[in-house]
């Protein structure tokens, strides 16, 4: 599904996130909870009081993910299964914020990299991703 | 809003010719240029004249949003009816182009793309598609 071209773009991304796990994932979740108030409710302590360092916390948390799923991205199903089950019998997440988060995260890209996020990788990371957001929801029925 | 007025003045003249990412971002969206010529691969796209111009023709409608939050509705009635009537768009597409735009900006401005002045410039598009879809029947 992914071509050889868009696994190196994909890569090529991680490299430059890589390392910065924390910072790109509590700005992630900033942005998340500022530009789209409704995802909050998934958030209800971290949204609350948005202290740095539990954004930080948990920002790493998801971008550990983010990156265990580009090593596996061949794979997804199998690498991701335990968040698979996780999001489907507790975190129940509906589906539909999956593209908010996606589009937060083109952003945070964009004004990090700013001319060096070129629109191939933008393509490829939107692919990637939205698979991503399929195989976390794929176990809800 | 003054944020979104003095970014007008310094998006406009610049980036356009990066505003169709949508095409190339999301393909399926091409299915509406079939006349535009070559779209083949990514940098078929970028430099594509018609897709040059026509992005230049969106974002000049936008910069008119700008001037007109107060009444998106009434400022793109007519444009919702083409796209419509005559276009057959899926508003779907205004949702998609609106995020390449706020990407777009976000390349642009770099760290000045703060959270907040995300959120404003989210509201906008969404604004900008809601009334452009206003007049689907």
């Amino acid at each position: 599904m992914l071509s050889a071209q868009e696994r190196a773009h994909i890569a090529q991304v991680w490299d430059l996130i890589a390392g910065h796990e924390a910072q790109f994932g509590a700005e992630l979740l900033l942005r998340l909870f500022t530009v789209y108030p409704s995802t909050k409710v998934y958030f209800p302590h971290l949204s609350a009081c948005q202290d740095a360092t539990q954004l930080l916390s948990h920002g790493q948390r998801m971008l550990a993910a983010v990156g265990a799923a580009v090593r596996h991205m061949d794979n997804l199903r199998a690498a991701l299964s335990p968040l698979a089950d996780l999001h489907a019998l507790v975190l129940r997440v509906d589906p539909a914020n999956f593209p908010l988060l996606i589009q937060c995260f083109h952003v945070v890209l964009a004004s990090h990299l700013q001319d060096e996020f070129t629109v191939q990788m933008q393509a490829a990371w939107d692919k990637f991703l939205t698979g991503v957001a399929v195989v976390l929801t794929e176990k809800y029925r | 809003m003054v944020v979104l007025g003095e970014m007008k003045r310094k998006v406009l003249p610049l980036h356009f010719l990066q505003f169709m990412r949508l095409l190339v971002v999301y393909p399926w969206t091409q299915r509406f240029f079939d006349s535009f010529g070559n779209l083949s691969s990514a940098s078929a796209i970028m430099g594509n004249p018609k897709v040059k111009a026509h992005g230049k023709k969106v974002l000049t409608s936008l910069g008119d949003a700008i001037k007109h939050l107060d009444d998106l509705k009434g400022t793109f009635a007519q444009l919702s009816e083409l796209h419509c009537d005559k276009l057959h768009v899926d508003p779907e597409n205004f949702k998609l182009l609106g995020n390449v735009l706020v990407t777009v900006l976000a390349i642009h401005f770099g760290k000045e793309f703060t959270p907040e002045v995300q959120a404003s410039w989210q509201k906008m598009v969404t604004g900008v598609a809601s009334a452009l879809s206003s007049r689907y029947h």
